[in-house]
């Protein structure tokens, strides 16, 4: 070691023995040799070769016991009049429809009232993002509770005292999907909150304070100055928001089982469906390809708008 | 006056979050014949253990805890550890190809873990691994966001500590061990933190990968509980338990994950 460093410093290392040049050699990228090369290798097994055999497994009739056979372009055929397929997809876009504009809405209102000055305020933070570190199991299952079907219910209790009806949430077909929607507002909006909150306390306070001697209500400075000195911050938690939302399994999973009537059958529950119910995995492969190209057409337009626009400040 | 609004509406707010977990504790504590029915019945009747200790002396609970716990554990510190090093190799080494490699991984999180899920069921399938816990804790050694996120932290030092140490003869290993492990700890705690809740709460993956009853982590577990008539304060107790060591991990590193997924998203 002490060998090598004396040559860094004399910068005659051409005229080193080779011996020495390969330790000079070892000695710098040892490091990456020992790690990086057997990481790639992992990462050539686990992500590279899944995604590539995955499109492959597209164009096959994939089975587990007998011959695997080639045929074209058959199950991405079968997607183009496949209608539980394109309910699934639509399923998604409602969910997401009834999931973002909450989750985000509800995010921004949690980061103004704990940047409000109000004392506690990061134990509240902690409460609000409590839900976010749970796992979907947990909250699934008080959530089913909260919002069962029958007049004991405790969300048809509620609506008892005011005298309306009992409702089916869950299994009804109209409501089932905003019943799951509602869980996953209640479970992410913590995370946003975090996004909104960063993004509040990179806001410079002169500003309030020129539109507070302006003569500026509170509601006229949140819609003049932060609403809009927020946008990159609307527009990231907005892009992951949706990524996620197309990616909904585990609620219908656990509470809904994609009915009742196929109302919350979402792409990835179909997905599974196909792969793991009915072990059609070839087709399974294909729902995943378009779940995939979904995504990349968000995550294209986050990149796309984030290299452009992230120096707003 | 705008005081009280503040306070109101964070009161109001907190309730509604808290509200669940209450439930939960409510519901853990109910006889397990009532708990399904309306919340009136829930302050008639005395509050009991029955549940926990039909839960604790349940051999098949405490082993979906114990696959929890080997399929987190692992994972987690072999992922504090890969990333720092790989996350030091990509900020401080300059190598042919480092730039294009990085480049590939950061490319490769965009795609879905359900593209990837279907051929890794066929590939697992053919290791042996369906239904033993290589299929959980193999592919999760390393992270691609663990690594941007170190990379990130350690480009941000500067170089001065490492050339210090060269000066004085110490070998690669040796920095990485004595200076940049060190320096890391925040944002390694950062991972470490963000793999454990990714890892004890993963549903999708086990539930494909573990079709065997006594190899279910605690989530597919308590999954196939949900919904069974009568069972809803059995299912609480062992929520509330499953959420003890979430809640721990959350009490004592909550600035890291919020720091973390700040972070995550400067891009």
């Amino acid at each position: 070691m002490e060998e090598t460093a004396r040559a860094t410093v004399s910068g005659k290392s051409d005229a080193q023995p080779i011996g020495l040049r390969l330790k000079k050699h070892w000695g710098k990228y040892g490091m990456v040799y020992i790690f990086l090369v057997p990481i790639l290798i992992h990462f050539l097994i686990f992500q590279v070769f899944p995604f590539a055999f995955s499109l492959v497994l597209t164009f096959m009739d994939w089975r587990f016991i007998g011959e695997s056979e080639f045929v074209g372009l058959k199950h991405w055929i079968n997607f183009f009049s496949d209608t539980l397929a394109h309910k699934a997809i639509w399923n998604t876009v409602l969910f997401s429809l009834y999931y973002i504009i909450p989750t985000m809405a509800l995010g921004l209102i949690l980061a103004l009232t704990i940047n409000s000055g109000i004392r506690f305020a990061g134990i509240f933070k902690g409460i609000f993002f409590l839900p976010v570190v749970t796992s979907f199991v947990i909250i699934a299952g008080i959530w089913g509770w909260i919002f069962q079907g029958t007049e004991t219910g405790l969300v048809n209790s509620i609506l008892g005292v005011f005298g309306i009806d009992s409702q089916l949430f869950l299994s009804s077909s109209g409501q089932a999907l905003m019943v799951l929607a509602g869980l996953s507002i209640l479970k992410v909006s913590g995370s946003t909150m975090i996004y909104y909150f960063a993004g509040l306390q990179s806001i410079p306070s002169q500003l309030y304070e020129a539109a507070k001697i302006d003569g500026a209500g509170p509601v006229r400075i949140f819609w003049s100055i932060t609403f809009p000195l927020l946008k990159p911050i609307h527009f990231y938690v907005a892009i992951i928001t949706t990524i996620g939302s197309f990616q909904i399994f585990d609620s219908t999973f656990l509470l809904t089982g994609g009915g009742p009537n196929y109302s919350t059958t979402t792409i990835v529950y179909y997905l599974y469906q196909q792969g793991f119910a009915s072990l059609n995995l070839s087709y399974a492969a294909v729902l995943s390809y378009i779940l995939f190209f979904i995504i990349l057409i968000i995550s294209l337009i986050q990149r796309k708008y984030i290299g452009k626009d992230s120096s707003i400040y | 006056m705008k005081r009280i609004i503040a306070y109101a509406s964070v009161t109001f707010f907190a309730a509604c979050f808290l509200l669940p977990f209450i439930i939960m504790i409510f519901g853990s504590l109910r006889d397990m014949q009532y708990a399904l029915l309306s919340p009136s019945y829930w302050f008639s009747d005395q509050l009991t253990l029955e549940n926990y200790r039909y839960v604790l002396s349940d051999g098949i609970f405490l082993r979906w805890i114990f696959n929890s716990v080997v399929i987190t554990v692992i994972p987690v510190f072999s992922q504090m550890f890969f990333c720092t090093v790989l996350g030091y190799i990509f900020a401080k080494k300059v190598f042919p190809g480092r730039e294009i490699i990085f480049w590939v991984f950061m490319a490769v999180v965009m795609i879905p873990q359900q593209l990837l899920i279907i051929p890794k069921y066929i590939m697992f399938s053919n290791f042996g691994w369906i239904n033993s816990y290589e299929a959980l804790i193999v592919p999760e050694i390393w992270g691609i966001m663990g690594v941007f996120l170190i990379r990130q932290y350690l480009q941000n030092i500067p170089n001065d500590f490492e050339e210090a140490a060269k000066i004085d003869g110490a070998g690669d290993f040796k920095i990485f061990m004595k200076i940049i492990f060190p320096l890391s700890i925040p944002v390694v705690a950062t991972v470490g933190t963000f793999s454990f809740i990714a890892n004890w709460n993963d549903l999708f993956q086990p539930l494909i990968y573990m079709t065997q009853e006594n190899m279910f982590p605690v989530t597919v577990g308590l999954a196939s509980l949900l919904g069974k008539e009568g069972h809803f304060g059995i299912e609480m107790a062992g929520s509330a338990i499953s959420f003890i060591p979430t809640f721990l991990i959350f009490l004592f590193f909550q600035r890291y994950f919020t720091e973390g997924i700040q972070l995550s998203g400067l891009k």
